[in-house]
């Protein structure tokens, strides 16, 4: 190569030379139109519909026309909306009570699943048969075990435990429990069945080790099997969380879109429905609601996250 | 990073946030239409146009198609493309067409669905445009489609129903009660229902509160004014309200009402008259034919009285419109569709196939909704329903959409369960259905 023929030439960028031969432009191509197809779903259905809600929470915009900067406005009427924080509330309560059960009970459930012996497959797709069925055909068979003339009370009434039937449907506390019931029915088979794909990666050694030193089922359980699948316990709590945060189907379905008396059983996804739904809807509004949801979900994830790795160290 | 890098990787963001900028609508209202789309619109009514109902598919698909066929019989050149939307999610599909002057050139709403847009302006206005049809409807009908504070009547008044009181005459034979006297006044109805939920041991309970349904109708029916004089403020915080509240408290925690009735929607309502769970069923009396395909007994029983219409006498009707946007480019075409669909013939042609009733006041004058000689209670229920449209009006105001409504049956709702005096409960009612629809 000469000077000469260096300083005349046009700068390019670096690693793509100008006279590449086609062969390699169409190589370095290649992998970008392998990802072309998710690349434009995920910015379509993903990127863009969040940019947009985070650019219209900071607007007026309604279902009809507005639209309008209003600055920080809709952050400061969520701080002092009840309805917001009442939504909030139960969602987290959610959280709380939906996601130890979906980390512990899937998980007995898989270890007694787990053996291969005969008629134990019959057992897995029964277990796993809520899964596949729709949230809104589980939620009304719910609500018709748990009606006040419903099987669920009419059992407990026949074996004595109580008086009068139980209001599942028509107490805001004990709609969100029913709600939270089904929440986990629904979602055991799920995590049994990860669960399951876990249990297979715990060397056996370790069991027969544990049952020569003597250690009882229980010990064996607590000691060796737990530990064997402590990361996907882990998992289980991070996925379950981020589907409880978002709970929306089991509370709209069992109160007849009411959310119970006075709305007091609200999750913030339904509220976020009913400021941001029909020709009236806030979508503005709606949106400075779903970034409180989507920074929510992102804290409790890191928080989750970072006390996993504290955890493996 | 090197300053190169950066920019490689602050463009794109800049790119996707401008994007997302202009496309939601900063620049403006999105929701005005062109005001006049008129002048190279066909004077006369020919070309195509495209019509949109509400969830009529595919029941009376043979109906709409017969009546599309005859029009463009009768109008050579014209064609009409039916589309039909399924109730749910409407309102949103209706919303984003509105925003993009999209919409069908004639459209099927109700009144709650078309009030926002009308107050937008929307639609044609149709004194203006067809000033001589307004005789031709039920007047409390036509007026259903107007906006508080506003100049015009924006609908062509299509399908109509007006409410009767529905009855186990069985049950009130059991309970002592005649089974000849349906309930007329709101006393007598309670009262009714309190002797046939006390005297079936549990059995069977008076009647469901479908609160959802009929709480604010039945305010209006006891002469509550809901709104100020103005439109603009919502005012039933009244005596007579707070009374109404404690009536529904008192009936719900003595049984009078079934005990998951609190939150139960219309459709629980008839499954539970259906299951000859309740005794009353006030309701539309096109119920009557659901009750029979799913409950021949029980429909055996039903007999029919008047709308209970309370201290103000007034009863109301539901109300089903075609409405025709002023962005149509096709508005000859597009508002002789609209007339011919609801004229006199083919609307009593509709209401032959399903039980509603004609806007058109010569077709209710038909002896199939004056003679119910034949002694059926379906007759009877027509004739009934039919002689209150005259003077029936929707005393539902359209401010009273979906959020308002849930706010104030919430109230109600704690009010009932005992966690809210009646007073209280419709204070905040009044309070949170003002501060939303005040924004």
């Amino acid at each position: 190569m000469t000077v000469a023929g260096a300083v005349g030439r046009t700068p390019v960028r670096p690693g793509r030379p100008k006279d590449e031969d086609p062969v390699t432009r169409r190589l370095r191509l290649t992998p970008w139109l392998f990802l072309a197809p998710a690349l434009i779903v995920a910015v379509v259905f993903h990127v863009w519909p969040f940019l947009n809600t985070v650019v219209l929470s900071f607007t007026d915009a309604r279902a009809l026309g507005g639209g309008t900067f209003v600055g920080g406005d809709n952050y400061v009427r969520l701080a002092q909306d009840p309805s917001f924080w009442l939504a909030t509330r139960n969602t987290l309560v959610y959280v709380a009570v939906v996601v130890p059960l979906l980390v512990l009970l899937p998980l007995l459930l898989a270890v007694l699943v787990q053996p291969q012996i005969r008629a134990m497959g019959f057992f897995r797709s029964v277990y796993y048969s809520p899964v596949v069925a729709s949230m809104v055909v589980v939620g009304l068979i719910w609500t018709w075990m748990l009606a006040s003339d419903g099987v669920v009370n009419q059992v407990l009434e026949a074996m004595r435990v109580i008086d009068g039937p139980l209001p599942f449907l028509t107490d805001s506390t004990l709609l969100l429990v029913s709600c939270m019931l089904v929440t986990v029915w629904k979602g055991l088979g799920y995590y049994m069945v990860v669960y399951l794909a876990a249990l297979g990666n715990v060397s056996k050694e370790y069991h027969e080790a544990a049952q020569v030193d003597g250690a009882s089922p229980a010990r064996r359980f607590w000691s060796v099997t737990v530990p064997g699948v402590r990361a996907t316990m882990f998992l289980v709590g991070l996925l379950s969380a981020i589907a409880a945060m978002k709970v929306f189907a089991e509370v709209y379905v069992m109160s007849y879109g009411s959310a119970g008396p006075g709305g007091q059983a609200r999750t913030l996804v339904y509220t976020i429905r009913e400021v941001g739904l029909g020709l009236g809807g806030e979508i503005g509004y709606a949106s400075a609601m779903s970034l409180a949801l989507f920074v929510l979900t992102i804290g409790f994830s890191a928080g989750y996250l970072r006390a996993q790795r504290a955890e493996a160290r | 990073m090197t300053p190169t890098r950066r920019r490689r990787a602050t463009l794109p963001a800049i790119a996707l946030l401008a994007l997302s900028l202009t496309a939601c609508g900063l620049s403006g209202s999105a929701t005005s239409p062109e005001p006049d789309a008129a002048s190279d619109q066909p004077a006369e009514v020919t070309g195509k146009i495209t019509f949109s109902t509400l969830q009529l598919k595919p029941t009376f698909t043979e109906y709409i198609e017969g009546v599309i066929d005859d029009f463009e019989a009768e109008h050579p050149g014209t064609e009409v493309e039916w589309i039909d939307v399924p109730f749910e999610g409407a309102q949103e599909k209706i919303a984003a067409d509105a925003a993009a002057g999209t919409l069908p050139d004639v459209i099927n709403l109700n009144p709650n669905f078309a009030q926002p847009l009308e107050a937008e302006g929307i639609f044609l206005d149709l004194e203006q445009e067809v000033p001589d049809l307004r005789d031709a409807y039920v007047p409390g009908a036509w007026d259903t489609f107007q906006v508080p504070e506003q100049e015009g009547s924006f609908g062509f008044p299509w399908y109509l129903t007006s409410e009767v009181t529905m009855y186990n005459t069985a049950m009130f034979e059991q309970a002592g009660l005649d089974p000849e006297t349906p309930p007329a006044t709101f006393d007598e109805l309670y009262a009714a229902a309190e002797q046939i939920a006390s005297t079936s041991d549990g059995k069977v309970w008076g009647m469901h509160p479908a609160l959802e349904n009929r709480f604010l109708l039945d305010l209006a029916k006891e002469g509550v004014p809901l709104l100020s004089e103005d439109g603009t403020e919502w005012v039933f915080n009244t005596p007579e309200a707070v009374a109404h509240v404690e009536r529904l408290t008192k009936a719900y925690q003595d049984g009078v009402f079934p005990p998951d009735s609190l939150t139960e929607d219309h459709t629980k309502e008839t499954e539970a008259y259906q299951a000859g769970r309740v005794a009353l069923f006030p309701s539309g009396p096109n119920f009557l034919t659901i009750v029979e395909e799913n409950a021949p007994d029980i429909a055996k029983a039903t007999g029919v009285g008047p709308q209970i219409t309370g201290a103000s006498d007034a009863a109301n009707m539901s109300v089903m419109g075609l409405l025709v946007p002023k962005t149509t480019e096709n508005k000859a075409t597009a508002l002789a569709f609209a007339e011919f669909m609801t004229n006199a013939e083919n609307q009593l042609e509709f209401s032959k196939i399903v039980t509603i009733f004609p806007s058109v006041t010569e077709a209710l004058q038909d002896p199939y909704f004056t003679d119910d000689s034949d002694g059926t209670v379906e007759s009877h229920a027509r004739r009934l329903s039919a002689e209150q449209l005259e003077n029936a009006r929707n005393l539902l105001p359209v401010q009273y959409d979906d959020r308002v409504k849930a706010a104030v049956v919430g109230k109600v709702q704690l009010a009932m369960k005992g966690e809210l005096s009646a007073q209280e409960a419709m204070d905040q009612a009044v309070a949170e259905a003002n501060a939303i629809t005040g924004r």
